[in-house]
């Protein structure tokens, strides 16, 4: 291919792009029961940027502690409602990424729960799915949903009814 | 230059490590389990069981700072260089300064509360 | 992976008519557009044989790319219907209904697209090659001038065996989300078959290959996002792989991990080859099947008019 023609043909890059990618679980249409580790990503994704953001700005209210009058005007400014809905959120998606956290520990840095390999078979579904992590997953959105019930009768009514 | 295996491997442990500070620095706002006998979520933020807990916990506060931090930025850290692999250097450069200087924030306010 | 519904709905007749909406793009204009197309089917059409019909009956500047169209090649993977999929594997009636008759075909996400559905292998391939996928050993003439076989035992083959089954089709690569945004990613094949050849007995060398993997665009990107083994059409399950491979990266950073077992050059025969009688397949059956009956049994087909007409 000489240089003119080089130059007449562009190539189209076709990514789907970060945003889309790390947002969207749909963007691959693959349904949820086939695939649910993908939504785990998504959700571990932005839990875990909602948690480091919330702790940059966790650092910066909390060196206002050492004095009590200022930590009082703190206190006051960030008690309205909305501030506990943010906080709920924020406890949801700590539960959340804790106990994924855990699952993708064990998956990622010990290499469990993912079977061994097989001779392929139908239906043909691979060793990974098939492994305990895909239990785990299922544990994980179910704990999470009761963790952030509880979180949220804590945060709200400022006690837990044991 | 650091493998980045290496920082894989930092990043699990202060996952491991997270679960266990990081829980307790949330069971510390739960009534009936907290250190601080706090008798509701509002009463663990008042000022007196605050600086409580720093003196009493201070070094677990400690920890969680730096192995939060480092958790955390690394994660976004390595969001970053997906997002824009070819700003390698910039990324690792900000995500170098922003944990030097939260450290350093951080470790004033614990210092301040043990010193007076 | 087929999804258990796609396989049911793939032994259905199709809808009388579809309707292709083909993502096309035009490399001399820059342009990206999505051309109809309305076709009759039969039963058994696949989409590729719907492509092709359009080529040749519609629309002749319609570009794709086959060659085995049976699954083997891997050069038809394209996104039909938002999954990325063989065209060649999938059935019109998997994936269009008498209610919906439209199916959308696009080229494969985050590979270069040359013209309308076909995409440039070039850099998938490339990274294929960085991470080194042939039998490394100490002593390269065991190799280069190889008078024998390496032993490997059957259940050795069986560690690798899945992850050999790769055709290089690219669709884990296009469906992956570090892949979408990072382009130097080496993607789900690579890494697979990375760990191929590092948990192959065979081989000598797998430090060589760990040090390709462990950079900031090697296998510690992965988040087990899994729709690589998702998609896989030959069920490698690369998302396993990875985790395996990520493991022994991280172990042997810490000094925890070197190569078990490296196997020896076969040498001549010890004892003269014992004759075995043939056997037939006793495992990868479907469900119930007995393939010693089946062989006795004469083949017949019973064709009901209705087939016969269609
Ligand atoms: C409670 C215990 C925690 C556990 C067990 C945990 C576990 C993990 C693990 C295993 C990963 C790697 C995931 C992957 O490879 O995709 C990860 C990523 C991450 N974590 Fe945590 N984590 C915890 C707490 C936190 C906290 C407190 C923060 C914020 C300060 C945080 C922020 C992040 C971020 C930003 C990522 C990157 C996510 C991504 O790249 O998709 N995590 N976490
Ligand atoms: C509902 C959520 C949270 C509440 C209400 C909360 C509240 C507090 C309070 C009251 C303090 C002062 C010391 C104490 O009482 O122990 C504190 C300190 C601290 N918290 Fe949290 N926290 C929360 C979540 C988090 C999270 C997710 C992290 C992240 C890893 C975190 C990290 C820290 C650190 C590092 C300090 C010490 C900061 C310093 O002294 O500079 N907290 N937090
Ligand atoms: S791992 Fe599967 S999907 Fe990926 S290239 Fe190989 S055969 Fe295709
Ligand atoms: S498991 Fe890893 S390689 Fe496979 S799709 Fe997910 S992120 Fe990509
Ligand atoms: S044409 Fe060869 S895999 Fe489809």
């Amino acid at each position: 291919m000489n240089k003119t023609q080089k130059q007449r043909v562009k190539m189209l890059q076709n990514m789907i792009g970060f945003f889309r990618a790390s947002l969207n679980p749909w963007v691959i249409r693959v349904k949820f029961k086939e695939n649910p580790e993908r939504v785990a990503f998504i959700l571990h994704r932005v839990s875990g940027a909602i948690i480091a953001f919330y702790l940059l700005a966790h650092i910066i209210v909390t060196s206002y502690t050492d004095d009590p009058l200022a930590w009082e005007r703190i206190l006051n400014t960030l008690s309205s409602p909305w501030n506990k809905v943010g906080e709920w959120i924020l406890a949801t998606a700590i539960i959340y990424h804790g106990l994924n956290g855990i699952r993708l520990l064990l998956v990622e840095f010990f290499g469990v729960g993912i079977g061994r390999p097989e001779l392929p078979k139908p239906p043909y579904i691979p060793p990974s799915f098939k492994g305990g992590q895909r239990k785990a997953l299922y544990a994980v959105f179910i704990l999470s949903i009761i963790g952030s019930i509880l979180s949220a009768v804590l945060i709200f009514t400022g006690k837990l009814p044991i | 230059m650091v493998k980045e295996s290496t920082w894989s491997i930092i990043q699990y442990i202060t996952a491991i490590l997270l679960i266990l500070f990081l829980g307790f620095h949330l069971i510390e706002r739960i009534p009936g389990l907290s250190p601080l006998q706090a008798a509701t979520y509002e009463e663990s933020l008042e000022y007196e069981k605050v600086s409580r807990a720093y003196d009493s916990y201070g070094w677990v506060l400690a920890t969680l700072l730096v192995i939060g931090l480092f958790h955390g930025l690394n994660g976004l850290r390595g969001m970053l260089l997906e997002w824009k692999p070819e700003a390698r250097t910039v990324i690792n450069i900000v995500i170098l300064v922003v944990f030097i200087v939260f450290a350093f924030v951080g470790f004033t306010t614990i210092y301040n509360h043990l010193a007076g | 992976m087929l999804e258990a519904e796609e396989l049911e709905a793939a032994k259905r007749t199709p809808p009388k008519e579809v309707i292709l909406k083909v993502k096309r793009y035009n490399p001399e204009t820059g342009k990206q557009y999505i051309k109809e197309y309305k076709i009759l089917t039969y039963r058994g059409m696949t989409i590729l044989d719907a492509l092709n019909y359009i080529k040749e009956n519609i629309d002749p500047t319609l570009t794709t790319r086959y060659s085995c169209r049976m699954g083997v090649c891997g050069s038809c993977g394209m996104i039909i219907n938002g999954k990325p999929r063989l065209a060649c594997q999938t059935q019109v009636a998997a994936v269009a209904t008498e209610e919906n008759p439209v199916i959308t075909v696009e080229p494969l996400y985050n590979i270069p697209v040359i013209r309308d559905l076909v995409t440039d292998f070039t850099p998938f391939f490339e990274k294929h090659k960085m991470i080194m996928p042939y039998i490394m050993r100490k002593n390269p003439k065991e190799v280069d001038e190889a008078e024998y076989e390496f032993l490997m035992s059957p259940e050795e083959h069986l560690e690798i065996y899945e992850y050999s089954l790769c055709i290089m089709c690219g669709l884990c690569y296009s469906a992956c989300p570090v892949t979408a945004s990072d382009p130097e990613y080496l993607g789900p094949q690579a890494l697979a078959q990375a760990y191929r050849y590092i948990a192959d007995v065979r081989d000598e060398e797998p430090e060589k290959r760990i040090v390709v993997v462990d950079t900031e665009h090697g296998c510690h990107r992965c988040h087990f996002a899994g729709t690589c083994s998702a998609v896989c059409p030959k069920m490698v399950d690369p998302a396993a792989a990875i985790q395996r491979l990520r493991k022994i990266t991280l172990f042997y950073r810490l000094g925890l991990w070197r190569k078990k077992k490296t196997s020896r050059v076969a040498g001549p025969l010890e004892k003269p080859l014992r004759k075995i009688e043939a056997q037939y397949p006793t495992h990868n059956l479907v469900e119930g099947a007995d393939p010693e009956k089946q062989a006795k049994e004469p083949v017949s087909i019973d064709f009901t008019d209705e087939m016969l007409s269609e």
